[in-house]
């Protein structure tokens, strides 16, 4: 028998779709090019940006000679990083109430916390069906299922409305079978950049208690959706309290969009577990603990020091986590700026259709509501690219294009719907 | 009717939820405390151990004479250089999913260019052909950039579980979390070769070649077996074989069919020569072998170059000679999938880092020699112990790297610990480079002391 066969069977898969346009851009030299594909935030001027914050904390990380080195981050990692982390996303008096409850591991960004927790559910929770967003950010599905655990989907975007299904949302949380996992988007939705309410909230989380599913937050956009980092917390903090005696809180902290840490992959996985008295719970904490270290052990011994130094050293410095907090509110107000010019020039343009959407959307990206063929005419007749879903990165918006765009959008929308009558007509002539 | 038996329902539904939060609870509370891990635990004890003359000798980090975790100088320079340069140190993007170009190709020529062309300064070395160029102008290997060794181990075991075999042959002695990795990523079946004999000290080839051809041949089943082989610096023994001894072993395993997987964590570390301590890469690359499930590399820059907490390292999968190239596309693809899932792309600062040192002459050069002194300081540790103890054992010329295997029984490495604040590994491994001159004396005269009784 040849064994050479083993590895001649492996398939070949599909490239990723983003990587894709990346490609396709890398190649195009068009002027204006516009990038409304990527996940990462640009400057007016269309570059990256590097935090103020990022610059001082690196600052004052090399000029301390005496202690900067590379040694070997603790297994659940820095500890300055996991303790200033737990309290950004729950606040202080939250934070501090249930500290006992708490256990955080430093994890590779937020991916890296999403595959801890489904390693962890399939582990201690296997059998459950874990519910993500209908539509949810493309690699949800694949870290899940990759651990074994089952998916299922809730009902979420209005395509026709672009509004929340919220009735059907809440409704398939009550239905869904008895301790089930629920992957929720902690802020600024991912692909849609829309949100439920804190009403809404408050009666998703309700129903998730009297259910007694596991809330599992996906946490990417703290503060980079609002410029408020206790306002984009309201959800995951309302979770912890609603769910104190019913069930555990999971929480994928990312650090890579609110201080732009994007590549050096910095973040957190959180696990707040049910409230069962002091003795218990100081029974079950290290228990908990001891278990997320082995997963971390295996994959990876200790993680990345570089990235999870600079915020450490941001939030343990009240100077620069105020100069932090100000660069956030820097990004999220030239996004909100950038919604609104966006919507403002369609309007002017009397481009067809209404486009309020995209105003209340949050976040990084705005779910346009444009059709395949007219993303793919965006790119093909304008060099405006973005994934065929519709979903626009708002951060790839500047000054300087946001008008190019709005006619590129005007354009196809225009172009598409002429060509969507003309082939009515036909069809009702035939 | 129908009221009754919604109302009946309705109860049933209701005492589920009770039985399933209890049990929910419970499920949380039945999670056993996990084994603290057997190395890096010991650093937290011996951080809260107040006696002021501990001295910790587990961990395989690098310190210099003062005790302390030092930057390379090479390292060092580069870091100045990326903090003040426009376009290295301007942009925090994501790396693609298997790592950065600039990096995969300094890497990838470091290890399968110069690593296989030993130069005519290395002895015996001068007609060697250099193979590891030929998989580079025939694309055979597949390249990603992973989070140190672990990483890479981590990679290559979720790749090989999910495609190619879930059998690996450790050696007796080992790092103590290969089966960890390997375990937690899929593979089911484990089995020991005998690398080590405690009682005597020595390695044992013959048994190691013995028990693979015993145990492969009484294996029946279709799928391969893999073995992880130390490239050098063996952790936690120390012991290398000798060049004859490799020869014969990878022989051994070509002839039965096994897949390599090279774990080389300590590239240099041996000899103080990078190049030269990639004689079982060289060995392994040979096309007279057929390698028909391909040749894993698991590589770390993590104590060669320092960088230890910066996590930078690599997995290649070398695919065989015969296979169409639509095989490595397919790898390739596979491995992104893989990664995806996990950690979508790798950091990006220590891999910067590294990349810089191995483009740039001059850093390169103060490269090698970092090593080599690094290696020198080690070599006088090993010496003096061994004139202070008296101990044929500590200089044996196959011993290499960070660690002495000193073989004390579990007893007297707790007694080490609890009685002279003296930290070793529970296997009894010693890392060198924690001994320096303010420390010597007292770990000399503990050992003596302890032997005695």
């Amino acid at each position: 028998m040849s064994q050479l066969t083993v590895l001649n069977e492996i398939p070949e898969l599909p490239a990723d779709a983003l990587f894709g346009i990346k490609q396709r851009i890398a190649a195009d030299d068009r002027t204006p090019l516009v990038d409304l594909g990527i996940g990462a935030y640009r400057d007016d001027e269309g570059k990256p940006w590097i935090l103020p914050a990022v610059r001082a904390a690196e600052a004052k990380i090399h000029a301390d000679t005496h202690t900067y080195n590379h040694e070997y981050l603790p297994i659940g990692g820095l500890p300055a990083l996991t303790r200033g982390a737990a309290r950004v996303l729950f606040g202080d008096d939250l934070a501090d109430e249930s500290s006992e409850r708490i256990v955080s591991v430093q994890s590779i960004s937020g991916t890296g916390a999403l595959h801890i927790a489904a390693k962890f559910l399939a582990s201690f929770f296997p059998e459950r069906t874990v519910y993500l967003s209908d539509p949810t950010w493309a690699n949800h599905k694949a870290i899940f299922e990759a651990q074994g655990m089952r998916t299922a989907t809730y009902p979420y975007w209005d395509a026709a409305t672009k509004s929340l299904r919220f009735a059907e949302y809440l409704a398939a949380v009550k239905e869904a079978p008895e301790g089930s996992v629920f992957v929720l988007h902690a802020c600024a939705h991912n692909p849609t950049g829309l949100d439920p309410t804190q009403e809404q909230w408050e009666q998703l989380v309700q129903a998730i208690a009297e259910s007694g599913h596991i809330a599992l937050f996906d946490s990417a956009y703290q503060g980079f959706a609002s410029g408020s980092l206790d306002k984009d917390a309201f959800a995951v903090r309302l979770g912890v309290e609603k769910l104190r005696h019913s069930s555990p809180v999971l929480v994928c902290q990312s650090f890579a969009k609110n201080a732009g840490m994007y590549g050096e992959r910095v973040g957190c996985f959180h696990l707040v577990i049910p409230d069962q008295g002091e003795e218990t719970n100081a029974t079950v904490a290290p228990a908990v603990r001891s278990q997320l270290q082995r997963i971390v052990r295996s994959e990876v011994s200790n993680p990345p020091a570089y990235g999870a130094k600079i915020v450490g050293t941001i939030l343990d410095d009240p100077v620069l986590t105020n100069q932090w907090h100000d660069d956030m509110v820097t990004m999220a107000s030239r996004i909100g700026e950038m919604r609104r010019a966006l919507r403002d020039k369609l309007v002017e343009l009397k481009t067809p259709g209404n486009w309020d959407h995209i105003v209340g959307q949050c976040g990084m990206f705005s779910f346009t509501g444009l059709s395949p063929a007219m993303v793919k005419r965006l790119e093909e007749e304008h060099a405006v690219y973005l994934v065929s879903s519709g979903r626009a990165s708002i951060a790839g918006l500047n000054a300087g294009n946001v008008e190019y765009v709005a006619r590129a959008f005007d354009e196809v929308v225009r172009f598409c719907n002429a060509e969507d009558a003309k082939t009515k007509a036909e069809g009702a002539k035939l | 009717m129908r009221a009754v038996a919604q109302k009946r329902s309705q109860f049933a539904r209701q005492s589920l939820r009770q039985l399933n939060s209890t049990t929910k609870l419970s499920l949380l509370n039945q999670i056993e405390l996990a084994p603290p891990d057997k190395i890096l635990g010991l650093t937290e004890a011996f951080n809260r151990d107040p006696n002021p003359d501990k001295v910790n000798l587990t961990v395989g980090i690098y310190k210099d004479n003062s005790g302390k975790v030092t930057t390379l100088p090479a390292i060092a320079r580069a870091q100045r250089i990326i903090d003040h340069h426009d376009v290295l140190n301007r942009n925090l993007s994501y790396l693609p999913i298997k790592g950065g170009k600039d990096y995969a190709d300094s890497v990838k020529n470091f290890l399968y260019d110069e690593s296989c062309a030993p130069s005519a300064k290395s002895a015996g070395y001068q007609n060697t052909p250099n193979y590891g160029k030929d998989l580079l102008a025939n694309n055979r290997i597949s390249f990603t950039q992973t989070l140190s060794g672990t990483g890479a181990l981590a990679i290559c075991a979720k790749f090989l579980s999910l495609f190619v075999s879930k059998k690996v042959f450790i050696p007796n002695f080992s790092w103590a979390n290969h089966k960890n990795i390997f375990s937690s990523n899929g593979f089911k079946e484990f089995k020991n070769y005998s690398y080590y004999d405690a009682k005597t000290g020595q390695l044992t080839v013959d048994q190691w070649l013995k028990d693979l051809r015993a145990q492969v041949s009484a294996d029946s089943s279709k799928e391969p077996s893999c073995i992880i082989l130390h490239a050098c610096c063996h952790n936690p023994t120390g012991l290398d074989p000798t060049r004859e001894d490799w020869d014969k072993i990878i022989d051994t395993i070509n002839e039965l069919k096994m897949i390599p997987i090279i774990d080389m964590a300590y590239q240099g570390m041996e000899s103080g020569d990078l190049i030269k301590d990639a004689y079982v890469l060289r060995k392994c690359i040979d096309p007279k072998y057929v390698c028909d499930n391909g040749i894993f590399l698991c590589q770390s820059f993590a104590k060669n170059m320092g960088l230890y907490g910066e996590r930078v390292g690599s997995l290649s999968i070398v695919s065989p000679s015969n296979a169409p190239p639509t095989v490595k596309e397919a790898v390739d693809s596979q491995l992104k999938r893989i990664i995806r899932s996990i950690y979508s792309s790798p950091p990006g600062y220590g891999s910067r880092v590294a990349n810089l040192v191995l483009t740039d002459p001059e850093l390169k050069q103060q490269w090698g020699k970092d090593v080599q002194n690094m290696v020198a300081r080690l070599q006088g540790i090993r010496n003096d112990l061994a004139g202070n103890l008296d101990w044929s054992a500590v200089n044996d010329s196959q011993q290499h790297g960070m660690f002495f295997f000193t073989g004390f029984p579990l007893k007297t490495v707790q007694k080490l610990r609890d009685e002279y604040s003296i930290y070793l590994t529970d296997d009894g491994r010693l890392s060198l480079s924690g001994i320096n001159d303010s420390n010597i004396e007292y770990v000399s005269d503990t050992f003596k002391t302890i032997r005695q009784e």
